[in-house]
């Protein structure tokens, strides 16, 4: 930026520190055409647009087990633009988690988790698991049918974790059983604390980016662009594309409440975890009573876990970043399409 | 630093550093405990026994689903008398009906199949379903966990 341009630059520019800052971004340069990037914008994007229709979906949400469903009957019902409020926070919620997953796995298959970057790996899996924690808390919050019964089965799943399954199964129930207090204990989760240890996890993987002079590792080959403002208007252009399919999705894909959660009722049949839940639900699903002498879903969810941890090691385990890490993660993405295909049968 | 005779000195900063770093461990010891003991939820004790509705409302050969402290229960009147169940299959919790037309408990979620003793017969439940106890007092029904 020219100095005349700096002088001419108002009293805001001047108390922002505009000019040094966008000198600043201007200097970091990032790969061209690496999705990896645009999905990591897209995804704190969302982030950020969830938390703004959240708020405006407290104004009127009672978290208690006698006037939820009502409550957020009455958002979707009665309260001006309401519906197309909720019906926004819920289809970003899920491309939220899509755009996540997505960002982690060409992040995994481009192997940007090589050092220095074992950190930021790090946080994006932590970001991915307080996402998938916010999804599933807020999908209970309605406390319909489905919300119900997806709170027994999701909080089910938890009980299969090795070593903490219990103690997991009823911190996320809030007590032994799915009762009115695994809605206040959602609620609490869906907006303090998940959110807070979010913004935390995603300011500091972020500020693990701008501490690298680049963000990958080497590739010399690669041709790069300046963040700003060559990225930024690419950026901002995907995210005016990411706007209008919420928009289209909220607006023409509604999504239906069903009935208010009773203990009562029978689960509806067939009944379906979330989608993100959907390969897990296959495994439990499937799952022979008993493998190698133990109890079988027990066996498959502890082998999961186990992947998803060797996953999270994966920067001190393949310190290059090996081919074979990228042929292994489409592998495993395709088996885990097959999973939640399957489940969907 | 100090000569080969006197004791080495800790620098000034590195003692700060020590110390600040010390109690934040000994704050988050102190902390972490009650933190951990306060979000680990209270056990739910059982309310004992809980009236759920007088005998005529259960006609022999029907099923009804009660909740009893929040838990949906299955009581089941035939002709040798009652059976009450946790209404909550063994699989992965969805909440089980009878089927008169069948005779048999079933899960929807995954097509789970008890018998009318609550044995798993068919599909993914590794369990029997947990029986509670049906008495009939002055008219009453009683259900209580066994
Ligand atoms: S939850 Fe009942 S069969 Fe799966």
């Amino acid at each position: 930026m020219s100095a005349a341009r700096d002088d001419s630059g108002g009293w805001l520019r001047e108390r922002l520190g505009w000019a040094p800052l966008t000198a600043a971004l201007a200097a970091y340069r990032i790969p061209r055409g690496n999705i990896a990037f645009y999905l990591g914008g897209t995804t704190l994007f969302l982030l950020l647009v969830q938390v703004a229709s959240g708020i405006m979906l407290t104004l009127y949400y009672k978290p208690d087990a006698a006037q939820a469903f009502r409550s957020v009957e009455r958002i979707t019902g009665e309260i001006e633009y309401g519906n197309l409020v909720h019906s926004f926070h819920v289809w970003s919620s899920d491309l939220f988690i899509a755009c996540l997953f997505a960002h982690l796995f060409f992040v995994l298959v481009r192997r940007g988790f090589r050092a220095p970057h074992e950190l930021s790996w790090l946080t994006g899996l932590m970001g991915l698991v307080l996402g998938v924690g916010l999804a599933f808390t807020g999908d209970i919050l309605p406390w319909s049918q489905r919300a119900y019964t997806d709170a027994r089965v999701g909080s089910e799943f938890a009980k299969y974790v090795p070593l903490v399954g219990t103690w997991l199964n009823r911190f996320l129930r809030g007590g032994d059983e799915v009762t009115s207090n695994t809605l206040v204990h959602a609620y609490g989760f869906h907006v303090a604390a998940l959110p807070a240890a979010l913004t935390l996890v995603v300011a500091l993987h972020i500020f693990l980016l701008t501490r690298r002079s680049t963000p990958v590792p080497e590739e010399a080959s690669r041709e790069t662009i300046p963040l700003y403002p060559d990225f930024f208007v690419r950026q901002a252009a995907a995210l005016t594309a990411v706007l209008v399919v919420i928009m289209t999705l909220a607006i023409f894909f509604e999504r239906p409440l069903g009935i208010a959660a009773d203990p009562r009722l029978s689960s509806p049949g067939g009944a379906m975890p979330p989608w993100y839940f959907l390969a897990i639900h296959q495994i439990l699903r499937a799952a022979p009573t008993e493998l190698l002498g133990i109890d079988g879903a027990r066996f498959l969810v502890s082998a999961a876990c186990l992947l998803g941890l060797l996953v999270a090691a994966l920067p001190f385990i393949d310190r290059r970043g090996s081919k074979a890490t990228a042929v292994l993660a489409w592998v495993l993405l395709f088996v885990l399409i097959l999973l939640a295909a399957s489940a969907l049968n | 630093m100090g000569s080969n005779d006197e004791p080495e000195e800790v620098p000034r900063r590195d003692f700060l550093g020590m110390a600040v770093g010390g109690s934040a461990a000994a704050f988050a010891v102190a902390g972490g405990y009650p933190f951990l003991r306060f979000v680990d939820p209270p056990a739910q004790q059982p309310s004992g026994p809980v009236n759920i509705g007088k005998l005529e409302e259960f006609p022999v050969g029907s099923a009804r689903t009660v909740v009893v402290d929040e838990r949906p229960v299955l009581v089941i009147r035939t002709g040798d008398g009652f059976r009450a169940f946790s209404a909550l299959c063994t699989h992965l919790q969805c909440v089980v009906a009878y089927s008169a037309e069948r005779n048999q408990i079933e899960c929807p979620c995954h097509r789970g199949i008890y018998s009318m003793d609550g044995r798993n017969i068919g599909g993914p439940p590794p369990r029997p379903l947990q029986e509670l106890s049906v008495t009939v007092n002055t008219g009453s029904v009683i259900v209580s966990a066994v």
